[in-house]
């Protein structure tokens, strides 16, 4: 029994964290913002703990949740996500106020549906947690309804979502009626005659079609630039940083446990999925002239960029995948937290978007528009930061899975982006000071999170074989 | 452990680091840098002389530590002959960057210095690296200063120069990625590899001239260069075309050749084209310049072919040539920017035409734009004469007709230089000639210039003795061509 809290504990500290934090938020006639927050602080730091406790050993295929070393890494790294956009958001949502127990609280069911969705063994366990997740980022993108944009972004993802989690149920169902078995790895492992094989398949492709649209993958893209944009920054930063780097992880256990004649037929599908991604982000990136519209459509490309080391998954393991998605889930944070901090404190003004808006702001904000420039050096692969490590642990992958071409065309859109982001750092840093009197200092917070953005990124960059060594011991204890 | 190759590498980014500290005081970030520059100069300038008096070959210095195991990347750093010229011409040209920005960089000077000082060390990681991700690592970080010395402080046009600059570069840098985790790949999987077949080494190679013809740059991918030399402030006009020109030709020289040995025998015709069409091609475009910049710019991608030519023959005495080059065309090109800036400072425009008859006004600086010039066309007893003899019959040895190409371009150059320097210096002079002499200052920085190039030229042997074991060792190893055996990176599966 004792065995069993262990094992749940990371999971139970969040929820019962968001149950608290409710029951707080209806106990006092004024919401306590300050006591809510620091209760949502302390379930994530207990939750972290909690990860230490884990029983050890490799992954009982029976549970229902795995808390294997893979799985461990995973919640590990979401957490820290969770809490780094708590310290991101407190001094936002307090400006816009939406600072309550609806936000802190959902942030924890979020954070708490993104370690289910890491770490299902059970289909079921993974469209709720899917589901879970869609759920609470159409509340937290709405929350600030008086910015223009954010009721749209919020109706868009809530539209598209639904449409993946029917896709996803019913991939799951078709996939259940084949192998008659709901647990991930069984189902996905089974060989049987040609007759069952393509109802596999099709109930596979399915669950690939409602994890493609959470990912933004081509063609179940296009709701991702216009949610980022209109989204809160910091809730952006969650939604592009966590609920990603979730389903990547399902992704990778899903590449893990399947049947090699399902990598023969899918593989050319996800092959040529992925070099669109990549293309299609960079390209559009080029010519947008907001910033979180262009932070969408890179992230995007990074996706794809990930979906290539997913199909040399077989070759060089999942080493690849995690530390990239490490790094990327901590430099998308960091872009998006330092919008956050940068954007004027009304509630009824959206974020700073325009690139317009950013000129100059290297000079006139050097602490955070150096953390900016610094996340959009590591996007694009430039040393010291882990993007760096990061592009050399992507394309040497991508090279051993023979995937030559797809390479090259990922170097391609890599140099397309990089256009996109050097617009950025010009504007920062060689355009002249525009005049703006509605900014807001950064706040303590907030530049605490920054500086923990920046000393991550900087450490993987030069010493990244910590990380790496942490990923291989998850890898093996898969 | 050789403790002073640390210093050497890490001393520019921590003084440039304190340098930062101080921004709100320019005079004081000025006179810490130039005292950080100076120190770092010292250093390495002493290791030069003890190098010297010490008989016999040069032993290099070596540090080698585990860096990433688990990608098989080393913290490798290695001094031999090649790398100490190079990092002695690095040391000396950040030390008069500063200098010749003393006056002209009023705006976020601490910024300026520690870009200057993080240039530094950039370049000096890539002259000192011997592991190739290592290596790679600070090729590309040498761009980020690049960017912001040109973008922040540049002149007109200066953010779509940079902006070309750093895209063209990216792109390159990119297909060196490419070509450095290639054997990494295959090589962990034989089976890959003969699958492939022997043609991904030509693939992987043809990756690395790209990023290398980016970089020195080749003709076809130089469109950067001229408007990035043209929007640059002096500073970046001395780094651009001494420091990171060359940084282009050691790649080639240190892991171009030696990682692909094979690949690159059978890329010797199309190298020796393309430099040999480069020479022409540039002597040519510079005639017609009528901006001083973009001329010396032009000058100096010719010098750049003529070293590709002679990397490319790849024998004892075009590689000994070629080297001797690097060093040379570092001191003379820098210096004709330099000229050109004090040209600048005097005066704001920089077309031609105001600028005639300087001999009658500034006697000084004439004789030193004479003698710079003189340099750049190769006239015996200076210093370009012996790197250019020595790739020529080298050239020669094996090609005859790479030779009398080479000749022929080098004599274009003769002539446009003559041009221009009789344009320039010579003839009537207009009355909006500026007069004011070279300061005090403008003269520190010139005569050491003018000693080296004076030095090399009448006593070569100095740094010939220097060069000459380690490009003896190159050109054995690897003149083989399709019998060499691809040098295996440390620590490789």
């Amino acid at each position: 029994m004792s065995d069993w809290l262990l094992s749940m504990l990371v999971h139970i500290c969040l929820a019962m964290g968001g149950l608290l934090i409710f029951c707080a938020g209806a106990f006092f006639r004024r919401r306590p913002a300050d006591l809510l927050f620091i209760m949502a602080l302390v379930a994530v730091t207990l939750s972290a703990l909690a990860v230490f406790f884990l029983p050890a050993g490799p992954a009982n295929p029976n549970q229902m949740v795995d808390i294997a070393p893979f799985g461990a890494f995973f919640y590990l790294l979401l957490i820290m996500i969770s809490g780094l956009t708590l310290l991101f958001s407190r001094q936002y949502a307090q400006e816009k106020g939406i600072s309550g127990d609806e936000f802190y609280g959902i942030v924890l069911f979020a954070a708490f549906s993104m370690l289910l969705v890491a770490g299902p063994q059970h289909w079921v366990i993974l469209f709720l947690a899917v589901e879970f997740l869609s759920l609470s980022f159409y509340i937290l993108i709405a929350l600030s309804n008086r910015a223009p944009g954010a009721g749209e972004a919020a109706l868009k993802y809530f539209i598209t979502g639904s449409v993946a989690g029917a896709f996803l149920a019913f991939g799951i169902a078709i996939l259940y009626a084949a192998t008659g078995s709901m647990m991930i790895i069984e189902s996905l492992a089974t060989f049987k005659g040609a007759d069952d094989q393509n109802l596999v398949l099709l109930g596979v492709s399915l669950i690939l079609v409602g994890i493609g649209f959470k990912l933004s993958l081509v063609p179940f893209h296009f709701w991702t630039p216009d949610v980022y944009q209109g989204a809160p920054a910091p809730i952006t930063a969650f939604l592009s940083s966590g609920a990603k780097v979730c389903l990547l992880a399902a992704l990778v256990r899903f590449g893990m446990a399947s049947a090699d004649w399902l990598w023969t037929f899918l593989g050319p599908v996800l092959w040529v999925a992925a070099a669109l991604t990549m293309a299609w982000g960079s390209i559009a990136a080029l010519t947008q002239e907001h910033l979180k519209r262009l932070l969408a459509y890179t992230a995007m490309a990074h996706m794809g960029y990930l979906l290539m080391a997913f199909l040399a998954l077989p070759d060089s393991g999942p080493g690849p995948i995690l530390f990239y998605a490490a790094v990327f889930a901590t430099m998308e944070i960091g872009a998006f937290g330092a919008v956050g901090l940068l954007s004027p404190a009304h509630p009824d003004h959206p974020d700073r978007d325009g690139l317009k808006a950013y000129q100059g702001l290297g000079h006139s904000h050097p602490v955070i528009g150096a953390v900016l420039a610094l996340c959009l050096l590591s996007l694009a692969g430039l040393p010291p930061t882990a993007g760096f490590f990061g592009k050399i642990v992507l394309f040497k992958a991508a090279l051993q899975g023979n995937l030559l071409i797809l390479a090259v065309i990922g170097m391609l859109a890599t140099s397309i982006s990089i256009y996109a982001y050097l617009k950025v750092i010009v504007a920062l840093y060689m355009s002249p000071r525009q005049d703006d009197a509605r900014m807001p200092t950064p706040p303590l917070l907030g530049r605490l999170a920054a500086m923990v953005v920046v000393v991550l990124l900087l450490w993987s960059g030069l010493l990244p074989g910590m990380l790496l060594d942490v990923i291989a011991r998850a890898g093996a204890g898969f | 452990m050789p403790v002073n190759l640390i210093i050497i590498l890490f001393l520019p980014l921590i003084g440039g680091t304190i340098v930062l500290l101080f921004r709100k005081q320019p005079e004081l970030c000025r006179r810490l840098a130039l005292a950080i520059a100076l120190t770092e100069l010292i250093l390495v300038f002493s290791l030069f002389l003890i190098t010297l008096s010490i008989p016999g070959q040069m032993t290099p210095l070596v540090i080698d530590a585990p860096w990433v195991p688990s990608l098989g990347i080393h913290f490798f750093l290695v001094l031999d002959g090649i790398s100490l010229a190079l990092v002695l011409l690095t040391a000396w040209l950040i030390v008069l960057c500063m200098l010749v920005s003393w006056r002209s960089v009023n705006a976020h000077t601490g910024a300026f210095h520690f870009v200057l000082l993080f240039n530094q060390f950039a370049v000096m990681g890539v002259f000192l690296a011997g592991d190739p991700f290592l290596f790679f690592l600070f090729w590309e970080i040498q761009l980020l200063p690049m960017l912001f010395l040109i973008g922040l402080w540049g002149r007109e046009h200066r953010v779509a120069a940079t902006v070309k600059f750093f895209l063209f570069s990216m792109a390159g840098s990119l297909f060196m990625l490419l070509a450095l985790v290639g054997p990494y790949a295959y090589h962990s999987d034989p089976a890959g590899a003969q699958i492939v077949g022997r043609n991904i080494d030509a693939w992987l190679f043809g990756a690395f001239v790209l990023a290398v013809a980016v970089k020195v740059p080749l003709i076809g991918l130089h469109t950067w260069l001229p408007d990035a030399q043209s929007a640059s402030p002096t500073a970046a006009n001395v780094i651009l075309a001494g420091l990171s020109l060359n940084t282009g030709a050691y790649a080639l020289l240190r892991f171009g050749f030696p990682l692909f040995p094979a690949a690159a025998h059978n890329a010797v015709p199309l190298l020796l084209f393309l430099g040999l069409l480069g020479m022409v091609y540039f002597a040519w475009i510079a005639d017609a310049q009528q901006e001083l910049k973009r001329l010396v710019a032009y000058a100096g991608i010719a010098h750049m072919s003529l070293i590709v030519v002679g990397l490319a023959v790849w024998n004892q005495m075009a590689l000994t040539g070629a080297v001797m080059q690097m060093i040379n065309q570092g001191l003379t090109i820098p210096a004709l920017f330099i000229l050109v800036g004090i040209l600048e400072e005097r005066a704001p425009n920089r077309d031609l035409a105001n600028f005639r008859g300087l001999w009658a006004r500034m006697p000084l600086f004439s004789g030193f734009f004479l003698l710079f010039a003189m340099s750049a066309v190769g006239l015996p007893g200076l210093n370009h004469f012996i790197g250019e003899i020595l790739i020529l019959m080298g050239a020669f040895h094996k090609w005859p007709i790479v030779g009398v190409i080479g000749f022929a371009g080098l004599l274009l150059t003769l002539v446009f230089v003559l041009g221009r320097v009789q344009t320039l210096l010579f003839g009537p002079a207009p009355e909006a000639v500026p007069a004011e002499d070279i300061t005090g200052r403008e003269l520190a920085i010139l005569i050491p210039l003018a000693v080296a190039v004076l030095w090399i030229g009448l006593f070569p042997g100095t740094l010939l003795d220097l060069l000459a074991p380690e490009v003896s060792h190159l050109a054995d190893q690897f003149g083989g061509g399709l019998h060499s055996q691809p040098i295996t990176p440390p620590g490789a599966l």
